[in-house]
């Protein structure tokens, strides 16, 4: 049922963009948003909290966001939170950027690293995965200190880890 | 006149005897005939009672006799009987320290044997626990010093990761990736 209505949450907000013309920038702000709201206990918490009346959440969202992204991501946000479907909002986002990745005929390449790519950085990373994996990829970057050094990028089921959190896991289990 | 009369007549004077010692003739007569009918008497009618009493005492005597013989064996067989449970109660006595020594004797092997038997076990337990306890502490260590090593490991290298290294390490990743196929 939940997974059903996340479903029907993503077609929404990918019609709403793509009807807007923004489908690209919204599905890249909402990962950033996803994400920062994984990664972030307070904020996940004010924004899940049913106690706090919705239209303050939705006003907390549009004062965190509205002046970084642009207005339908901040608006298609908000119609979410208000909605009370905060807790889903990062499994809604996934299923918008699979399937704004699926309208381009590609595959979701999430990377994770401890520091900011370059936006050339990103476009050989881009082509780097497409190359080994064969398929054409829509990048996406989180910035996630714990890897700590290099990259994990995870393509569908592949996963390739190139991160020093790896190698010290992997040296503290021979240990 | 009677005779009996004519008798009383003719007696003479009682006390007037011919002899100092000697009664007369006739009385003796008299009284001898006299005497003899007493004691005939005697003999028809007071034998027999007499008789018949003594064989009823003798018979009474027998009696108490056979009865004082009867309780004698009575009494011989309870003291019999009471030296034979004697006896027994003896028997018994000694059937009962054999026994008992038996058992105690039973009890002292099966206790030495158990005893020798645990005292075996705590040994092979004791030393299991002091292989356990040496392998474990020799765990211990070495989980310590690997929990060490890992920390500093993570510290040598979280102080190594500058910026140029962070990128080296995004450099060397998109290399090794787009060089996979």
């Amino acid at each position: 049922m939940s997974e059903a209505r996340n479903e029907g949450y993503a077609r929404a907000l990918v019609e709403i963009a793509e009807a807007e013309g923004n489908l690209a920038v919204v599905e890249n702000e909402l990962f950033r948003l996803a994400r920062a709201l994984e990664q972030s206990e307070p904020l996940r918490k004010v924004l899940t909290d049913e106690s706090i009346p919705a239209a303050r959440r939705q006003a907390i969202v549009e004062e965190l966001i509205g002046a970084k992204a642009t207005t339908t991501t901040t608006q298609l946000v908000s119609l979410v939170i208000g909605a009370g479907r905060g807790r889903d909002l990062p499994a809604i986002v996934d299923k918008v950027v699979k399937r704004a990745s699926s309208a381009q005929n590609k595959d979701v390449a999430e990377v994770r690293t401890a520091v900011t790519l370059t936006p050339e950085q990103e476009t050989r990373l881009a082509a780097a995965l497409e190359k080994a994996t064969g398929t054409k990829v829509n990048l996406k970057v989180v910035i996630d200190p714990n890897v700590l050094g290099g990259l994990i990028a995870t393509v569908g089921d592949s996963v390739i880890d190139g991160s020093v959190r790896t190698r010290l896991d992997q040296v503290k289990s021979r240990l | 006149m009677s005779i009996l009369q004519l008798a009383l007549i003719a007696v003479p004077d009682p006390s007037q005897t011919h002899h100092w010692l000697f009664p007369e003739t006739a009385e003796i007569i008299y009284g001898g005939i006299s005497s003899i009918l007493v004691f005939a008497g005697l003999y028809k009618f007071g034998w027999p009672v007499a008789k018949k009493g003594l064989a009823a005492r003798t018979e009474r005597i027998q009696k108490e006799l056979d009865n004082a013989k009867s309780t004698l064996g009575g009494a011989e067989a309870e003291a019999a009987s009471i030296r034979k449970a004697i006896g027994d109660i003896a028997s018994e006595r000694d059937r009962l320290l054999a026994e008992a020594d038996t058992q105690a004797a039973a009890l002292l092997y099966e206790g030495r044997q158990r005893v020798t038997v645990e005292v075996s076990e705590l040994e092979v337990r004791g030393d299991a626990d002091i292989a356990a306890s040496r392998s474990r502490s020799s765990d211990e260590l070495r989980a310590s010093i690997a929990q060490l090593a890992s920390g500093a490991s993570q510290l040598a290298v979280v102080a190594s990761l500058n910026a140029a290294t962070q990128q080296e390490l995004i450099e060397d990743f998109i290399n090794s990736v787009g060089a996979s196929r």
